[in-house]
């Protein structure tokens, strides 16, 4: 599936006044493209992500599912930074929801999680409770869950940002060796520059308040993308550009009062 | 092992000494006639009255009648309680026009609507479950209604987002996220219904554990009395233990309780 967002905004009432989240906001993905998003903190990209969604309805402007053969269904998934697990649930049934909500008889999709979370280092563990769980184990299971039930679309809202330096790289390769055997259409949120340039395909720079698209970067790197790619001198080089971008949405906006 | 054995001892010996103690010294004064056995038998005594009750089948009958008593009363309030909750949880216009009645409910004391209900259904046993029922029946619609509205939003979103329909989300997000509050209103309503029973056994009833402790009053049978209170205590006691056993059993993800 592709998503093409057309003129998108969204006003949040607020005590002293409307605030604008996101302004004429427009930009497409491609069929089965990992597509990054890299904006400053407040620039609207969990309100991005939850227009995508269809979980919130935006103020103007629309967003358009263009549908792929690839498609195994028409679900469009979201990851988010924290509280992804039920408490009530096991590690396992966590896991497992999207199969459950999908309606594969639970012998079935106990196994299939059962073998996901098994790659993902939870050998002993499928009946832990979320509560047991570091916080990086709990984002494994998120997107564990996310990846079994094979949506069109992901959606990713900074799942990593909370996590330790090492823990994020971990993560990271995860998901990315995860997402090279399905290549399924993903929108990633992220506020770290490294991150976006590391897993995506292309990425957008969007603006602080309102969030406005202002830059794009193709990402020329092969796959699979092991941590080194991150200390090549192309990789540094296109760090320092995005950067830049960046930091031109930053102090433009400083300069509006 | 040994070491545990040494650890548990202690802390029956930390938590039992002062009972033991104050047992001692009552058993002690009694035996000497310091004190008055009318108001204060010897607690030797008092169990073998207690055994006595037990043989002769006096003791089993009325703790099964206060028991059974309670529990009819309170189930047909809990069902009543826990539905009510429910749709004043999920349903705004059934909260609007039922909540103010049932939190002017839930401050009234209940024993207070007895001498009305014997008005309307005359002496009876009607009239003893009611105030019981409702009871059960404000404890834990409040309790419900709390336990729904504080329901994580982004719990029920990530369902939706997964495809969760209206019996999806009742069954796996809404019913076990209102769980342990839940529990915590079953626990309220143990407790009060047990005062209730007692109290509308004691204003006028032909048996249970309230009638025994009035009886055991009107002929100076103090030995009764401190049976009778005695077996209220561990009916409080047994119920407390019974649903904090079964609440570990279905709530085993370690949520803590609200609302307490």
């Amino acid at each position: 599936m592709r998503l093409r967002i057309v003129n998108l905004g969204v006003t949040f009432p607020a005590p002293s006044g409307p605030v604008q989240a996101l302004r004429g906001v427009s930009f497409e993905t491609r069929d089965r493209e990992f597509l990054c998003i890299a904006g400053p903190s407040g620039c609207g990209k969990t309100t991005l992500l939850r227009v995508a969604a269809g979980l919130q309805k935006p103020s103007e402007g629309h967003v358009e599912r263009i549908p792929s053969a690839a498609d195994r269904n028409g679900q469009i998934l979201l990851v988010s930074q924290e509280r992804n697990l039920f408490p009530w649930m096991t590690v396992l049934d966590n896991a497992a929801f999207g199969l459950e909500m999908q309606g594969v008889p639970r012998r079935e999709r106990r196994e299939r999680a059962r073998r996901l979370l098994a790659r993902l280092g939870f050998e002993g563990r499928e009946e832990a409770w979320p509560h047991e769980l570091s916080l990086g184990m709990k984002q494994r299971v998120a997107v564990a869950r996310c990846f079994l039930s094979d949506p069109a679309v992901m959606l990713m809202d900074e799942p990593f940002a909370a996590l330790d330096c090492l823990r994020r790289m971990e993560l990271q390769q995860e998901l990315l060796r995860l997402w090279d055997e399905s290549h399924k259409t993903v929108l990633f949120v992220t506020h770290d520059i490294e991150e976006a340039i590391l897993l995506g395909d292309r990425v957008l720079v969007l603006s602080r308040q309102p969030g406005r698209v202002v830059a794009e970067f193709p990402i020329p790197f092969r796959r699979p993308r092991p941590v080194e790619v991150t200390m090549t001198d192309e990789f540094l080089d296109l760090k320092r550009q995005v950067a830049a971008a960046l930091g031109l949405a930053l102090r433009k906006e400083a300069r509006v009062p | 092992m040994r070491e545990k054995r040494i650890r548990w001892l202690n802390s029956v010996a930390g938590s039992w000494w002062l009972p033991a103690v104050l047992l001692g010294t009552w058993e002690a004064l009694a035996q000497l006639r310091w004190i008055n056995p009318l108001f204060f038998p010897a607690p030797s005594v008092i169990v073998q009255t207690g055994w006595r009750m037990i043989l002769s089948g006096e003791w089993p009958s009325q703790a099964a009648t206060t028991l059974h008593r309670m529990l009819t009363g309170s189930a047909a309030g809990l069902v009543l309680g826990f539905a009510c909750g429910l749709l004043m949880g999920t349903l705004a216009p059934v909260r609007k026009s039922l909540e103010p009645l049932v939190s002017v409910l839930n401050s009234t004391p209940k024993l207070a609507v007895m001498p009305l209900l014997l008005l309307f259904v005359g002496v009876g046993e009607t009239a003893r479950l009611v105030p019981i029922a409702l009871t059960a029946f404000v404890t834990l619609a409040m309790q419900t209604l709390d336990a729904v509205r504080s329901v994580e939003p982004g719990f029920v979103e990530l369902a939706r987002n997964y495809g969760a329909g209206r019996s999806a989300l009742l069954r796996r997000v809404y019913f076990p996220a209102c769980l342990p509050q839940i529990f915590t209103g079953l626990r309220l309503t143990a407790g009060r219904a047990l005062v209730i029973t007692i109290s509308v056994e004691l204003l006028g009833s032909p048996d249970g554990l309230g009638r025994l402790i009035w009886l055991a009053w009107q002929t100076f049978a103090t030995e009764k009395l401190y049976i009778g209170i005695l077996s209220t205590a561990m009916l409080g006691v047994l119920f407390h233990d019974g649903l904090a056993r079964l609440e570990a059993k279905l709530v085993p993800w370690g949520a803590k309780p609200r609302g307490q």
